[in-house]
């Protein structure tokens, strides 16, 4: 299989990888077209043409929910690079004995489930008599946790890719300490902290399971608002807000991919 | 290297590690706590008990919920690493220039929030849905097939879902695999399929499996599409956390069945790393 | 010793020391380098070639010792408060700026002036040849072309000591040595007092003023290429070095310059100026070996077990007295005199080709 790629088991294996493709695929092309439908069922084939969801879904009632999870992405992703920079460089460089528990503490959150950690800092809220600070507050606590080990993550793998002696080089050149990281490091893991906060963007605007228990009436991400007319049932207008929400990650990623490239932060350390 | 002193250091974490203590710690364990408390009449007490886990193990609704998420949780691992694996080995052997495109689409899917992914099942899954109607045109079923809600359609949806993660775990593992390996099996006799069978599925095993334990780890924990795709009669430990939380308002039963997916997340966790450890072991 | 008489060593080492953890890298030596000399550390891995330099350039501390540079203590100071210009063995480049403000950088660090930074980039590229390639970046060139980025870096600003780790390494064998003259011819040129680190003795012969070879933490032996080629000192820099072929032998008297040895067998008289009596071991290097009688020198019946042909020569392989391994490099002189595997001829050396060192 691994050397003539014209016999059959290869042949039938792009054919069984096509068909998968498809099953990936399908859902997310129908949702999007069911948006389009004329009637008020969500149905496939869809009957008739109509932008009239659409028309709703930039309304007021939607675009709402829409800028508030815009606002809350882009804040966390700004918070979690400044966060966690530093934490990637004390993983990755410093020695010091707390380096287990730290490491242990900021990738803590990609281990426990989402869902979990909404529930524990509802709690939180609630005891220390912050009932207030659920809604903008509350999430974006929760998001900036649950998105920190992203961040972390990639500026630790562009601090592992800086050529070894540079810094060396620097110094034996004249460069002080703070001028070596301003200079030389710093530009280095540039496209760390913008892969990290990328990454940490998507997770905070597709997220789901944190966001429910947190959400307070005016302060819903619109992944939550979604899941709440669910209840009532799929109607189009759904479709064509859910198509949005896919749409916004896809041209951030897009945009950002076109000019830093993000292929080193994707496997990640499992190179 | 630094020549500063280890204070600056300390100084540039303390905000970070503060916050992850405050709000990932504490709740964590504000939970584990409330989870051993009792609750009259939807209100925390200070009183100690472990009613709420006998509660769990005991009452029907929590055993079979907690039953039906394992039940997911395999069947999503199951078929996420049945798709993937084709689909990651072609990806990392493939010699087509639409090599990296094709990556990207196979990841692409987890930009979409869940929301979007499951609404599409919905679509195809129901009553009058997009299988019922070709079915029933096709003429192979006379009456409507119910498909959803039920334990299936989460499985199916879950494991749509989480691909992706299974299609990244698979990929990392099978690039570890020298392509040396198949040819000099190969040259010495095997057939592609032999090949296949016994060198390049057993040194797959450790990405299979560790691939298998990521997606039956985030799907134990999924809430969105059990919620969406399931119904009252099909409750995972995740709906039942909710429905407890916020419209119960049993806090001490949502935290108890909450410690209950935490210990099943950790025990996987721990497994996984086992697995991790004994392929780097040879 | 040669030091330039009346000037002070640009670079004095005094009891230099280096622990990691219970490890000895650097055991405690001494080490003057004149103004303008250029002195190689040679030796296998591990030998404490590396660490020493990194002393040298602070990238840590030394244990124990001092560093004298142009007479200035700098043992306490860090690498950007030394006046030191260094070339690593990945050359470590930076990858985010151009070719002429990599160069440039070191000035930068100095304040120098703008336009006079400009000037002496475009020198220093010119004098690595790299001419008008100031704007490409380090991922674009070959790795010929980065080292002699590298090196123009550190030559531009005029440091006291130039230091270069292994900087040949990761070059193909061509390049190296290419490479090898130009380094040598440049210094020679700058007169830029240079300490090298290789493990490789063709470079270190071929560039050095003198080689200082190193084991174990410590110098085994420092002097002239020719005084260490010809007249090693112990046996392990005799088997760094060239190779060479070791026999069993026995002082018996001295008489002085002159001692009388006994090697299987044979009694023949040697120059040898610090041998003492009893055992010793005779060193005769493959060159200086012959397959034809010496009548007042080492001489003694063996077996030919191999012959390599390497064109300009053939390299002997014999089996001597007691299965005694030996070597003996034979000019090719065409086709007759060619020995052949299974015959039993004569591994013989003048006493001038014999060494005695230490058993």
């Amino acid at each position: 299989m691994t050397n003539s790629h014209a016999s059959g088991p290869w042949r039938a294996l792009r054919w069984t990888v096509a068909g998968i493709y498809v099953f990936v695929f399908a859902p997310i092309l129908i949702t999007a077209s069911v948006s389009f439908n004329e009637s008020n069922r969500s149905l496939f084939p869809p009957r008739g043409f109509s932008l009239r969801w659409w028309d709703r879904a930039f309304s007021p009632e939607w675009l709402e929910p829409l800028l508030f999870s815009l606002q809350l992405a882009s804040l966390t992703a700004a918070i979690c690079v400044t966060l966690g920079t530093p934490l990637a460089f004390a993983l990755t460089r410093w020695r010091f004995r707390g380096r287990m528990a730290v490491a242990a503490l900021t990738l803590g959150p990609l281990m426990m489930p989402a869902l979990v950690t909404g529930v524990g800092l509802l709690q939180l809220f609630q005891i220390a008599g912050a009932r207030g600070s659920i809604g903008f507050p509350a999430l974006l606590a929760g998001h900036v946790v649950i998105s920190l080990p992203f961040a972390v993550r990639c500026v630790g793998i562009s601090l592992q890719g800086m050529p070894h002696n540079v810094e060396l080089a620097a110094m034996s050149l004249g460069a002080r300490p703070w001028r070596v990281q301003w200079e030389i490091v710093l530009p280095l893991i540039k496209t760390g902290v913008i892969a990290g906060a990328v990454f940490a963007f998507v997770h905070s605007f597709t997220d789901v399971n944190l966001s429910i228990f947190l959400a307070a009436p005016g302060q819903i991400p619109v992944t939550v608002k979604i899941m709440g007319f669910l209840e009532f049932g799929f109607a189009p207008t759904l479709a064509a807000v859910s198509v949005i929400t896919l749409v916004v990650p896809l041209i951030v990623v897009g945009i950002v991919q076109w000019f830093f490239g993000l292929g080193d932060f994707i496997y990640g350390d499992a190179r | 290297m630094g020549t500063q002193a280890g204070f600056w250091r300390w100084a540039a974490l303390a905000v970070p590690l503060g916050v992850l203590v405050f709000f990932f710690a504490l709740p964590n364990a504000l939970l584990l706590s409330a989870s051993f408390l009792k609750s009259e009449a939807a209100v925390l007490t200070d009183e100690l008990t472990l009613e709420n886990y006998r509660e769990v193990f005991e009452s029907r609704l929590f055993r079979g919920a907690i039953l039906r998420t394992f039940v997911v949780g395999v069947g999503v691992g199951l078929l996420d690493v049945a798709l993937a694996f084709p689909l990651a080995y072609f990806l990392v052997r493939t010699t087509s220039r639409w090599k990296g495109v094709l990556i990207a689409l196979s990841l692409a899917p987890l930009l979409a929030s869940v929301i979007v992914r499951t609404y599409g099942w919905y679509v195809i899954l129901n009553r009058n849905g997009v299988i019922n109607e070709s079915l029933m045109g096709f003429g192979w079923i006379e009456t409507l097939l119910r498909l959803m809600p039920s334990t299936g359609a989460i499985i199916v949806g879950l494991a749509h879902a989480l691909l992706p993660y299974a299609v990244l775990t698979l990929m990392s593992a099978l690039n570890a695999i020298n392509p040396n390996l198949e040819r000099a099996a190969m040259s010495l006799g095997a057939s592609r399929l032999r090949t296949f069978v016994h060198v390049v599925l057993p040194l797959s095993m450790p990405g299979l499996i560790g691939g298998f334990l990521l997606c039956f780890s985030i799907a134990i924990s999924a809430y969105a599409t059990p919620a969406i795709l399931g119904g009252p009669a099909t409750q995972t430990i995740a709906t039942q956390i909710y429905v407890n939380m916020m419209t119960l308002l049993e806090w001490a039963l949502g935290s108890a069945l909450a410690v209950v997916l935490i210990v099943s997340s950790m025990a996987v966790l721990l497994l996984t790393s086992r697995v991790g450890a004994k392929k780097a072991a040879p | 010793m040669a030091t330039r008489a009346d000037r002070p060593p640009a670079l004095a080492l005094k009891g230099i020391a280096k622990n990691f953890g219970a490890v000895a890298a650097v055991r405690g030596f001494d080490l003057d380098v004149a103004e303008g000399e250029f002195v190689t550390l040679l030796g296998p891995s591990g030998c404490g070639k590396s660490t020493t330099l990194a002393l040298i350039a602070g990238f840590f501390p030394a244990d124990a010792g001092e560093i004298h540079l142009r007479g200035k203590h700098v043992e306490g100071l860090p690498p950007f408060e030394r006046d030191i210009g260094v070339v690593f063995q990945d050359y470590a480049l930076f990858p985010h700026m151009t070719v002429a403000e990599n160069v440039g950088f070191g000035l930068r660090m100095r304040k120098v002036a703008k336009a006079e930074i400009a000037s002496r980039v475009a020198e220093a590229l010119d004098l690595v040849k790299l001419g008008g390639l100031g704007e490409r970046r380090p991922l674009q060139l070959s790795g010929g072309q980065r080292q002699r980025v590298a090196l123009a870096r550190a030559l531009v600003i005029r440091p006291a000591v130039l230091l270069l780790d292994e900087p040949l390494s990761n070059l193909d064998l061509k390049l190296r040595e290419e490479m090898r003259a130009e380094i040598a011819a440049l210094q020679r040129r700058l007169g830029i007092t240079t300490v090298f680190v290789t493990h490789d003795q063709g470079e270190a012969l071929a560039m050095s003023d003198r080689i200082a070879v190193m084991n174990g933490g410590a110098i085994e032996q420092i002097g002239k290429p020719a005084d260490i080629y010809e007249r090693p000192a112990t046996k392990f820099v005799a088997d760094f070095i060239g190779r060479t072929n070791f026999l069993p032998a026995r002082v018996l008297a001295r008489a002085g310059e002159i001692v009388d040895v006994e090697c299987l067998g044979r009694r023949f008289a040697v120059r040898d100026a610090r041998a003492g009596v009893g055992p010793a071991l005779l060193a005769v290097r493959p060159e200086r070996a012959q397959l034809s009688p010496s009548p007042d020198g080492l001489d003694f019946e063996a077996e030919v077990a191999q012959v390599l042909y390497l064109g300009a020569k053939r390299e002997v392989h014999l089996a001597g007295p007691g299965g005694v391994e030996l070597v003996v490099d034979a000019a090719n002189l065409g086709d007759g005199a060619a020995p052949v595997p299974g015959a039993r001829v004569r591994f013989a050396a003048p006493p001038e080709a014999c060494l005695l060192l230490p058993a």
